[in-house]
C-alpha cells in the first residue's frame, strides 16, 4: 500500500544507498558536460523500437519497445455518438430565427465546428496499479489535456481540416461526432517513470489512426464508406502522392510529452529510474508543431513529484557514531544542518523560476530536443 | 545582534548561523536559520561546556519562561481553554507514557499515549511540568477506560518491551505476565526507533515501570513484582496508583 | 441480449431540460458576468484556521464572490446565479503511524485527498473520487512535499483532506463547451487547495521550509468589443465564468522565503501573448511570473492567518 502510495505522483523510489544517490548526484550535476550512467549526452533519448498499425481490431495502433524490456501499446478505437446540444446553441439558433443574430452568428459558426474536450477518452492500465491509482489518473489526465488542448493554427487546406485540432476533427455535423477512445497498455511493471514511453506510443498510434470516409453530406445522419481502403486518416497527410518512398509529412501532429529533468545546473532529458531519483526538479512538457510553421509550440507543463524527496538521508562523517568510536557525541537536537559535500540529503523545496524557463527553452528551441523527438518520430515509417 | 522577533511563522529569517545554532523548529539554509514552524522564538543562552553559541527554537508548547516573551506580542485571552498540542514523535531517549495492549512470552505490546517533553524533566521547567500534568492526567483517565481500548489504538504510535529490556538485573527470569497485564500504564525510555512498525521501550531504570494498574477485586496480588515496580517509580511527574474495579 | 436484471434507462440520449427564463434573456452579453477588477487585482481572500477541533490542523479558505454575484445574491433576477465563489475546508490529521502494512518509511508520508462536495458544482459530483479529484489531489501533493520537510516525522504519516463546498465554474453557465471548454475552474480549486493546506500544515505545527501558497494566472481573450486586434491579454486570478475565451492559464504553488515553485501546472496556447514592446519574457513565461505575483498577494494573507492561528494557540 504504501509502495503505491509512494508511487503515486512520483514513481517508484529505487533502493538506492545515500551513497550512490550522492555519486550520481555529483556526476549528473558536472558542469557543462554531465556523466549519465548509460553514458547518453543530456538530450539524448534511450534507443527505441516501434511499429504501428498492429492490431487489425483497431481504427489506429501503435508498439514501442524501449531496450530495457518495457513496451507499451496503444489501440484506439472510434465510434459515432449523437451530440447533446447544449443549451446556448439551442437559445442563439432560435434567436438567428428572429434575425437578431447580433454578433453570434461568427460564434454560431463557430461552435458547429468546435468539438468537446470530453470526447476523448483516455485510459492507462499499468501493472501493479489499479487503474484508478494516482499515477494511472495523473498522467492520462496529463496527456489527454494537451490532445485536446492543440489547436492548429496557419493556413493550407490540410491545416483547415483540423481547424478547432483534434477536438475538431472529431465533429461530423451538428448532431454527431466520432468519440475516441486511447487505451494504454503498459506491459510490463514500469521501470522508470512511463510518460516518455505512453506519450510517443500514442503519437504513433494517433498518426497511424484511421477513420471510415464520410458519404452523407451537412446535417444527415452519418453513413459512411465501408471501404477500409477509402478511410482518412484522423490525422491528414499531404504529400502521400509525391512518391511511395519518402515519409509522409503531416501539416498537423499529435502533441509529444517531454520528460525533464534538472540536476545542479544542468538540463537532462528522458531520464531513467537513477537518474531521476537524484532530479532535483521534474517538469513534463508538452509540445507540437504548429501548422506549417516551423517553430514548436508549447501545450503544457506540469511538474511531477521529484522522487529524491523521499529519499533516506546520509551521515556525514563528523555526525557518524560509528566512524568516531563510541565517545562521540551524538549531535545536538538538529535543526537542519547545512549540506555536507559528498553527503546525500533528500532534496527539499521547490524549483527556480529560471530554471524552468531554461528547461523548457532547451525543449522549444530552434533544434532544440523537441524537434529532434518530432524528427524522430517521423521516421517510423506509419502505414 | 539583530533583535528577534516575538513570534515566527515558517519561512521566516530569524538569525544568521554565525551568531545562533539552529534548534528544533528551525532550518538552515545558506547560513541563515529560518523559522520551520509558527510558534514564540527562544534563544537559549549558550552552555558553556559544549556550545559557543546561543541555540535558536522555535517552540511548540508555551513555557512560563517564554510567556514572559510572548505575551506582549500575542494579544492573550484565556489562558485556561488552550490546550499544547502533543503532535511530538517518539525519539530516542524521549520518555514516553504507553498502555499495554497485548502481553506475550517474549515481548510486550503497549501504545504510546503521551511523549513526556524532554525538558519537562529538567528540574528547572517545574512549571511546564506542572502544566503537562494536567493533560496527561485526562489522557490516562480515559486511557485507563477499557471501554476506550480498541478504538484509538490505531491512532497511536505501537512500540514493544522486549522482556530483556523490562528491568536491569535477573534479566534471564522475568516472566512477561507477571510483569504487565493489558491495561497498564507504563512510563519507559525509548531505546530505538525501531523496524517499520514498533518503536523499543525500555523500563530498566528505576523512574520507570508500571505506574498506574487496575487490579480485579478479590483476585490475590500474585503480581507482586509488579507491585515491587510500583515502589520503584518515584516518578516526578505522574502519580500512581491501583484501581479497583 | 439486454440486461434483464436491471432497469435500464433510455438507449438514445435525453435532453437535458431547458429553463423557460433562459431562452428569454439570456441573449448572453446583458447578464455575462464581466470582470470588474483591473488585471492585476486579486480577489479578496478568507482564510481562517483551527476551525475543526478534532483534527491537529485546519483551515477553511472562501474567495470574494464576484460583483455580478454578490449583486445576484442580494438581487437575484434569474433563477441560475452567474458565476461562483470558491469555498472550501481542509483538514490535516497526524503525524500518525503508518498502517501496519506500510514500509518503513524515513520521512513523512503525505497522503492528499481532495473532494468535491455532491453539490458544490453546477453538475452533481459523485460520492466516489473521479478523475479530476485525484489528479487534483497529486497536484496538491506534489506543491506541499516540496514545502515540507518530511525527514524529521520518520515513520509517521499526514493525512490531509480537502472538502471543496463551492467550485469555481469553468465558464459562463449559458457558453456552449466550445473549443476552449478545458477545465479552468479547476486551477482557481487548486490554487485554493495549496494556501488552505499550507495554513492547516502550519496549523498542525508540521515542519514546512515556507508558507506556500497558490496563484493563478491566464490569458484571456474577451473579443465582445468586435475589436479584430483583440490579443490575448495577461490576467491574475481569474473567474472564468467572467470572461469569453481563456486560451491558457497557469497555477503554481510558490515559496516566497526562497523564491521558489513547488507545483508549476500551465496548460494552453500561450504563444500569442500580448506583452510590452520591450518584453523580452515569452508567453508562458509572462504566464508564470504572473501566476508567482498571484501566489505572493495569497501569501500576505496566509502569513496573518497563521499569525492568528499561533495568538489562538499560545493565548
Amino acid at each position: 500500500m504504501s509502495n503505491q502510495r509512494q508511487a503515486s505522483s512520483a514513481s517508484q523510489v529505487p533502493h538506492l544507498s545515500p551513497a550512490e544517490l550522492s555519486y550520481l548526484y555529483t556526476s549528473l550535476s558536472l558542469p557543462k558536460n554531465p556523466i549519465r550512467p548509460d553514458g547518453r549526452s543530456p538530450t539524448q533519448f534511450r534507443p527505441l523500437s516501434a511499429e504501428t498499425t498492429i492490431l487489425p481490431g483497431t481504427n489506429g495502433s501503435a508498439r514501442i519497445g524501449f531496450a530495457d524490456g518495457t513496451q507499451a501499446i496503444v489501440g484506439v478505437k472510434a465510434e459515432v455518438e449523437k451530440t447533446v446540444l447544449a443549451a446556448d446553441t439551442l437559445d442563439s439558433r432560435s434567436l438567428a430565427q428572429h434575425g437578431d443574430a447580433l454578433n453570434r452568428e461568427g460564434e454560431q459558426g463557430s461552435a458547429a465546428v468546435s468539438g468537446q474536450g470530453e470526447w476523448v477518452q483516455m485510459s492507462i492500465e499499468i501493472p501493479g496499479f489499479r487503474d484508478d491509482d494516482a499515477l494511472p489518473v495523473f498522467l492520462s489526465e496529463m496527456m489527454r489535456e494537451s490532445l485536446v488542448g492543440s489547436v492548429a493554427g496557419g493556413n493550407g487546406d490540410a491545416v483547415k481540416e483540423m481547424a478547432g485540432g483534434l477536438k475538431g476533427r472529431l465533429v461530423i455535423n451538428k448532431r454527431w461526432h466520432w468519440r475516441l477512445y486511447i487505451d494504454v497498455l503498459l506491459l510490463s511493471q514500469p521501470l522508470a517513470y512511463p510518460l516518455p514511453l505512453l506519450s510517443l506510443t500514442t503519437h504513433l498510434a494517433l498518426l497511424s489512426t484511421k477513420l471510415p470516409k464520410l458519404k452523407s453530406t451537412g446535417e444527415e445522419d452519418p453513413f459512411f464508406d465501408d471501404d477500409w481502403a477509402a478511410a482518412e486518416y484522423l490525422y491528414p497527410r499531404s504529400n502521400i502522392s509525391k512518391s511511395l518512398s519518402a515519409a509522409p509529412s503531416y501539416p498537423v501532429r499529435p502533441p509529444v510529452t517531454l520528460l525533464v529533468i534538472s540536476v545542479g545546473d544542468n538540463v537532462i532529458f528522458d531520464p531513467n529510474r537513477e537518474e531521476i531519483a537524484v532530479a532535483d526538479a521534474v517538469l513534463a512538457i508538452s509540445v507540437t508543431r504548429s501548422g506549417d510553421s516551423e517553430t514548436l509550440k508549447l501545450l503544457s507543463i506540469r511538474s511531477i513529484d521529484p522522487p529524491s524527496r523521499l529519499t533516506q538521508p546520509g551521515i556525514p562523517n563528523s555526525e557518524n557514531v560509528n566512524m568516531l568510536g563510541a565517545t562521540a557525541a551524538p549531535g545536538e537536537e538538529t535543526g537542519g544542518q547545512e549540506e555536507v559535500e559528498g553527503v546525500w540529503r533528500p532534496r527539499r523545496g521547490g524549483v527556480k523560476r529560471s530554471v524552468i524557463a531554461r528547461m523548457v527553452k532547451t525543449v522549444l528551441g530552434k533544434g532544440g530536443v523537441g524537434e529532434e523527438v518530432l524528427e524522430g518520430l517521423e521516421g517510423v515509417e506509419v502505414q | 545582534m539583530a533583535s528577534l522577533p516575538p513570534i515566527a511563522i515558517p519561512g521566516q529569517r530569524l538569525g544568521p548561523l554565525s551568531t545562533y545554532s539552529a534548534g528544533p523548529g528551525t532550518h538552515v539554509q545558506q547560513s541563515f536559520i529560518y523559522a520551520s514552524i509558527a510558534g514564540p522564538v527562544v534563544a537559549d543562552p549558550a552552555q558553556p561546556k559544549s556550545q559557543t553559541r546561543p541555540t535558536l527554537r522555535v517552540s511548540r508548547v508555551i513555557s512560563s519562561k517564554d510567556q514572559a516573551g510572548l505575551t506582549s506580542a500575542v494579544p492573550v485571552a484565556s489562558s485556561t481553554t488552550s490546550k499544547p498540542r502533543y503532535n511530538t514523535l517518539p525519539a530516542v531517549d524521549s520518555i514516553v507514557l504507553a498502555r499495554v495492549t497485548r502481553v506475550q512470552k517474549r515481548q510486550a505490546t503497549v501504545s504510546i499515549l503521551v511523549v513526556l517533553d524532554e525538558s519537562a524533566s529538567q528540574p528547572q521547567d517545574q512549571a511546564r511540568t506542572a502544566s503537562d500534568n494536567d493533560n496527561v492526567a485526562s489522557i490516562l483517565a480515559s486511557a485507563a477506560n477499557p471501554e476506550n481500548h480498541s478504538s484509538t489504538d490505531e491512532l497511536r504510535f505501537q512500540a514493544l518491551i522486549r522482556k530483556e529490556d523490562v528491568r536491569a538485573v535477573e534479566k534471564d527470569r522475568v516472566v512477561m505476565d507477571e510483569m504487565f497485564r493489558v491495561g497498564d500504564i507504563v512510563r519507559g525510555s525509548v531505546i530505538s526507533l525501531g523496524d517499520q512498525s514498533f518503536y523499543y521501550i525500555t523500563t530498566a531504570r528505576n523512574d520507570l515501570g508500571v505506574v498506574m494498574a487496575r487490579m480485579s477485586r478479590g483476585r490475590s496480588p500474585d503480581r507482586s513484582e509488579n507491585m515491587q515496580l510500583f515502589e520503584l517509580g518515584p516518578s516526578p511527574c505522574v502519580a500512581f496508583g491501583v484501581l479497583f474495579e | 441480449m439486454a440486461d434483464r436484471r436491471r432497469i435500464n434507462g433510455p438507449p438514445g440520449g435525453t435532453r437535458p431540460p431547458v429553463f423557460a427564463s433562459l431562452q428569454e434573456s439570456s441573449t448572453g452579453i446583458a447578464n455575462r458576468a464581466q470582470r470588474q477588477r483591473q488585471p492585476a487585482e486579486l480577489r479578496k481572500i478568507f482564510l481562517k484556521t483551527g476551525l475543526i477541533p478534532t483534527a491537529s490542523g485546519s483551515s477553511y479558505l472562501e474567495f470574494e464572490p464576484s460583483v455580478s454575484l454578490a449583486a445576484a445574491r442580494s438581487n437575484p433576477k434569474s433563477l441560475i446565479p452567474p458565476s461562483s465563489a470558491l469555498k472550501l475546508a481542509c483538514t490535516v490529521h497526524g503525524p500518525k503511524p503508518l498502517p501496519r502494512s506500510a514500509a518503513f518509511s524515513p520521512n513523512l508520508v503525505l497522503t492528499t485527498h481532495v473532494k468535491y462536495a455532491p453539490f458544490a458544482a453546477r453538475k452533481r459530483k459523485g460520492h466516489i473520487r473521479d478523475a479530476s479529484e485525484r489528479d487534483l489531489g497529486v497536484h496538491l501533493e506534489t506543491a506541499l512535499r516540496g514545502a515540507i520537510i518530511a525527514e524529521r516525522w520518520p515513520k509517521s504519516g499526514l493525512d490531509i483532506t480537502i472538502t471543496i463546498i463551492e467550485a469555481e465554474d469553468d465558464r459562463w453557465w449559458g457558453d456552449a463547451p466550445d473549443s476552449h471548454d478545458a477545465s479552468w475552474g479547476m486551477m482557481n480549486v487548486l490554487a485554493g487547495c495549496i494556501t488552505a493546506a499550507s495554513a492547516a500544515i502550519a496549523d498542525a505545527h508540521i515542519d514546512c521550509l515556507d508558507l506556500v501558497s497558490g496563484g493563478v494566472a491566464a490569458l484571456v481573450s474577451d473579443d465582445s468589443n468586435q475589436s479584430a486586434s483583440s490579443a490575448p491579454r495577461l490576467m491574475l486570478d481569474i473567474d472564468p465564468a467572467e470572461h469569453r475565451s481563456i486560451l491558457s492559464a497557469c497555477v503554481v504553488a510558490y515559496m516566497p522565503a526562497r523564491d521558489e515553485i513547488t507545483e508549476l501546472w500551465l496548460k494552453g496556447d500561450s504563444s500569442r501573448a500580448a506583452l510590452e514592446k520591450d518584453d523580452g519574457r515569452t508567453g508562458h513565461e509572462a504566464l508564470i511570473d504572473g501566476a508567482v505575483d498571484a501566489a505572493r498577494g495569497a501569501n500576505t494573507v496566509l502569513a496573518e492567518a497563521v499569525r492568528e492561528s499561533i495568538a489562538r494557540s499560545f493565548a
